[in-house]
């Protein structure tokens, strides 16, 4: 073995999977600095709850387990920066952030990306109302806010988290007025049978299933919000059924939360220069990665929902065999004690990687919503792009997302395309009949969100600009 | 078209190797004077620099003796409806070049004094003057430059309007296509093999108009001219209300800045960023963005209250003495280049209309731009 080797391991992301690695790359002497955009760690599921959110919101599983991995961690010697945001980074790793003092820069080291996952929005018809928010964001108001996006809710979308959502609304006293799925009954009778290899989902799924039941709450499956209308009161929202687009639904709610599932988050690895692949089960970009999260560089892992969506326990054992296989590969400990350290967390991982992958379809069902897009949608909310604008841009040529972007500014706007590029993506494979690997996708750009101009300026006199040599006359 | 070009789809009158403002403008004009053209390009069209550059309309920026094509220039874009057949939204806006040191005063009168004298309608004026004309500067200027000839363009309307403008003329467009070889035929002309075609596309003449990427093609042509690449960087914000109305400058030109229509602030001026144009990629060097920002925010003090939405970088190509190439390589007329234009975007059109003429048999004078003058062609040019 080689002399072992201490530099620095930099955590993005301090949700289960980056939390768990940070703690464990530490306990291996490796100095980690942890960096997370929130003021405490805990990522989506883990988030830690508002006081207001711990008196309101029963006790549960995320609550009790957030805290714990929030006290371990204080009790580590991770360097931890909250309230902190990655926000561009060079060819050698070194990271741009921006945190509560003001712009800074972290040489390079290496990386353990675990940004987690993005939620995926298809658009419909009067989608930019603020009575309309993501799965996840109403998931967050609930869970972590102790608050309702509306007293009568639809949910929609596709994939676990609709009924999750579902589930929250009714903790919190609220009325789901239907619940709309993009996914076949018959996929969660089969997911249904897979759970058996995982009873801890198994029993969460079952009691959410009979307390939906039990209130008697309307699911329609194949079908999707295809238009929603403000009214005095609220909303009315047109449900279409996918296989029979005849078929339309009414119903009135305050508000409408919907989701079609999560992508990894990939702005830093895509950066970063990493291989990427499409997975066509999750329909979503994805770093190509080995089972303990190297990817195409050696000096950048992957870990978690980043390395492809399989949820928090696969993550929380995803960020351990990645905190041990760095520890191998820098000579820390033998390629032997590696396999004895990750044995259990390993064979655990391939029980809970057969459920996880049965999930993706599932999340993914929305995918065929793009093509019925109907031409007066907003497609890119940031720069108002309608889907008649990009129809004619893919009728003009544009073969790929970039050349969408360049020719009609979707994608262009402070979002990076997080909430359109899906559906732009959607419309051009339908219209081009080329692939998704085809179609690719935006740019990563930096600032990978908007930065106030004065944090990048600071204090300054007009001495101080490096100004370079004059232009040719 | 004769019929023996129907059954033989490949060959083209002229086959244009660079899908950019100067090959795309050639292109058209050439098939509106009864040419087959294929337009062929690496990627898609207009996404090296004619699709990501500052859209400035300039002439204190342009290079002095380029004055009157930039003057040309920019009036083809304004008229954009007419020749291309879709208005792309250029604007015109007075522009000013600022100066707030003496040596910067000093600089600024010398190089107004050159854009003079090449027929630029380009006056210094007092810092009050130049408040009055644009509210937004820093009063802290010792003079400024004035030119009621300036405006922008948002770059991102050029390529759909021209896709649609070649498609309508019957110009051929093969994207995302890099070339691999280009070689004399036998028989006259050439053939430009590209990776997406088992055929080599056959033109009896070819243009070459591919910016940052003409050293190594020119080089298959046996022609070595070293060009410089230069890594530029764009900075745009979000959306804010109206802080500025024209196109603002420094006396060095090393600062661009716009505000658009939808009330965005572009800043550019050419700082640079780093990058390989045969690896690829290309990264933002965080001190040359701070240094670009501040400048932007020296000279409008309002931007205190944008936010930065997005960096990215262009890649502008030049030669040896800063001046274009533009015209024949061949005494047989059959090769030509057009590219290295110093603020290339607000005299491309211009410039490319210019080589159509030439081709089509006219004769305006090249005589400054000619590609000859740095290298004679070696006897046999390499092929790989």
């Amino acid at each position: 073995m080689s002399s072992p080797d201490f530099s620095p391991v930099t955590v993005i992301g301090g949700g289960i999977a980056g939390a768990t690695s940070a703690i464990a790359l530490s306990r291996h002497g490796f100095p980690v600095t942890l960096i997370d955009e929130q003021p405490a760690a805990g990522g989506q599921i883990f988030r830690a709850p508002s006081p207001y959110a711990r008196q309101t919101v029963p006790p549960n599983h995320e609550f009790s387990g957030g805290d714990a991995l929030r006290q371990k961690l204080a009790a580590s010697p991770v360097d931890v920066r909250f309230s902190t945001r990655v926000w561009g980074l060079s060819s050698t790793l070194t990271l741009d952030l921006i945190g509560p003092g003001g712009i800074d820069q972290l040489p390079p080291s290496t990386v353990v990306v675990a940004n987690g996952a993005t939620e995926r929005f298809l658009p419909f018809q009067g989608w930019t109302t603020p009575r309309i928010t993501g799965l996840a964001g109403a998931s967050i108001l609930m869970r972590n806010g102790g608050t309702l996006p509306g007293q009568t809710v639809v949910v929609a979308g596709s994939g676990p988290l609709l009924f999750s959502v579902a589930h929250q609304v009714l903790e919190l006293g609220g009325k789901v007025v239907a619940i709309v799925d993009a996914g076949h009954r018959s996929d969660w009778f089969r997911l249904g049978a897979m759970l058996s290899l995982d009873p801890a989902r198994l029993t969460q799924a079952t009691r959410w299933m009979l307390r939906l039941r039990k209130a008697g709450i309307p699911i329609h499956h194949r079908a999707h919000i295809s238009a929603a209308q403000e009214t005095e009161t609220g909303l009315l929202l047109t449900v279409s059924e996918m296989d029979h687009p005849e078929r339309r639904h009414v119903y009135a709610a305050e508000a409408a939360a919907c989701g079609y599932g999560l992508k990894p988050t990939t702005l830093i690895t895509r950066t970063a220069g990493v291989q990427h692949r499409h997975d066509p089960a999750g329909g979503y970009l994805e770093p190509v990665t080995d089972a303990a999260g190297r990817t195409s560089r050696p000096d950048l892992y992957v870990t978690g929902d980043a390395a492809g969506i399989r949820g928090m326990a696969v993550a929380r054992l995803r960020g351990l065999i990645t905190a041990h296989a760095i520890a191998q590969d820098r000579g820390v400990i033998s390629a032997r004690t590696y396999e004895t350290l990750t044995r259990a967390p390993r064979r655990q991982l391939r029980r809970l990687e057969a459920v996880s992958r049965q999930m993706l379809p599932l999340m993914n069902a929305g995918s065929a919503i793009p093509t019925h897009l109907q031409n007066e949608t907003i497609v890119c909310r940031c720069e108002r792009v309608k889907a008649a604008t990009l129809r004619s841009a893919i009728e003009a040529g544009a073969e790929d997302l970039n050349q969408l972007k360049a020719w009609t500014r979707c994608g262009m706007g402070p979002c990076q395309g997080r909430m359109c590029e899906d559906s732009a993506r959607g419309l051009l494979t339908a219209a081009c009949g080329n692939t998704p690997e085809e179609a690719g996708s935006f740019t990563a750009r930096m600032p990978f969100f908007p930065l106030p101009l004065t944090a990048v300026t600071g204090t300054f006199a007009y001495s101080d600009i490096p100004l370079p040599k004059a232009a040719p006359l | 078209m004769t019929p023996a070009l129907q059954t033989r789809p490949d060959v083209f009158d002229t086959v244009i190797v660079g899908a950019g403002v100067m090959g795309a403008t050639t292109a058209l004009f050439l098939a509106r004077g009864g040419q087959k053209v294929a337009l062929v390009d690496r990627q898609d069209m207009f996404r090296a620099a004619s699709g990501v550059n500052a859209g400035t309309l300039t002439l204190h920026m342009t290079r002095a003796q380029l004055i009157p094509h930039a003057i040309r220039g920019r009036e083809m874009w304004l008229d954009s409806a007419n020749w291309l057949g879709e208005d792309v939204g250029a604007l015109a806006t007075p522009g000013l070049s600022m100066a707030f040191t003496e040596a910067e005063e000093e600089l600024l009168r010398q190089r107004a004094r050159v854009r003079q004298d090449m027929g630029a309608p380009i006056e210094v004026v007092s810092p009050k003057e130049a408040v009055r004309i644009e509210p937004g500067v820093n009063p802290a200027l010792r003079a400024a430059a004035y030119c009621a000839l300036d405006g922008h363009i948002p770059t991102y309307r050029v390529g759909g309007a021209y896709a649609r403008a070649l498609r309508q003329a019957g110009v051929t467009i093969i994207e995302n296509s890099p070339v691999e070889t280009i070689t004399p035929a036998t028989g006259g002309g050439y053939d430009v093999r590209v990776s997406s075609r088992a055929r080599p596309v056959h033109g009896r003449r070819i243009v070459l108009s591919t910016g940052a990427w003409l050293e190594k093609m020119l080089g298959w042509l046996g022609y070595n001219i070293p060009i410089r690449c230069l890594i530029n960087q764009l900075v745009v914000t979000e959306t804010l209300p109206p802080v500025m109305g024209s196109v603002l400058s420094i006396a060095n030109g090393l600062l661009s800045l716009k505000q658009f229509a939808n009330g965005s602030v572009l800043i550019g001026g050419g700082w640079q960023g780093e990058g390989n144009i045969h690896q690829g990629g290309t990264r933002v060097i965080p001190e040359n963005l701070r240094g670009n920002v501040r400048l932007a925010q020296y000279v409008v003090p309002r931007l205190d209250e944008a936010q930065v939405l997005r960096v990215w970088l262009g890649l502008e190509s030049e030669t040896p003495d800063a001046m274009p190439l533009i015209g024949a390589l061949t005494p047989d007329d059959d090769a030509f280049v057009v590219g290295c234009v110093h603020s290339g975007f607000t005299s491309g059109p211009y410039m490319g209309r210019l080589l159509a003429e030439r081709i089509l048999g006219g004769n305006p004078d090249l005589s400054a731009f000619d590609p000859t003058r740095f290298s004679t062609p070696a006897a046999t040019g390499p092929q790989s």
